[in-house]
């Protein structure tokens, strides 16, 4: 997942960006550390209720090890220094992203289906100018 | 199953809205609550669910 990247892109768009992971502030304060971003919002929800409430699912083996994350997912991790550690949390539960607006609507949603599974930042981005030029 | 995988294939369920986030509440960096809600009362939020961090 690389739209962390973007944050200030995202800002510039009229939206926030905030991250949700599930482990301890402690990890969290790592995965900032590793991956350089200062300042980004970071939650930490170790008991995953929210990734249920968003309809994110837990993978099969071969949705995380398969050919398609091999081919897509690992190298690409590997490339950008994103799995640097060993894992922290539930190893199958996937992520995804959610787009919420004021009213509580959900203009945009993209959950991983694989490991490898991200939305392109691009696609994101759109989504959310839109969001916010209907808010 | 190794890493906790499940046995079958799973769907994703991207919620209508955001009913059922809103009243969650998560914690910040320092350990103080965070209600998902307040997140997106004054403009569009970005939420990403990383898969784990490292």
């Amino acid at each position: 997942m690389q739209l962390h990247r973007d944050r200030d892109k995202f800002e510039a768009a009229g939206v926030s960006l905030a991250v949700i992971g599930q482990g301890t502030p402690a990890h969290a304060r790592d995965f900032i550390k590793a991956n350089k971003v200062d300042g980004l919002r970071i939650l930490v929800d170790p008991a995953r209720e929210s990734y249920e409430a968003a309809g994110a699912k837990i993978a099969t083996v071969n949705e995380l090890l398969g050919p398609r994350v091999v081919a897509r997912g690992t190298t690409s991790a590997l490339r950008t220094g994103l799995f640097q550690t060993r894992t922290r949390g539930h190893p199958a539960q996937l992520g995804g992203v959610l787009i919420v607006a004021p009213d509580g609507s959900v203009p945009y949603a993209h959950l991983a289906d694989d490991a490898s599974d991200n939305p392109p930042n691009d696609e994101v981005l759109r989504a959310a100018g839109r969001a916010a030029k209907s808010a | 199953m190794p890493l906790g995988a499940s046995r079958r294939r799973q769907e994703t369920r991207a919620p209508d809205n955001a009913d059922a986030l809103a009243a969650l509440v998560v914690q910040d960096l320092d350990g103080n609550d965070v209600r998902l809600g307040d997140l997106w009362a004054d403009r569009p939020v970005v939420l990403v669910w990383l898969r784990h961090y490292g």
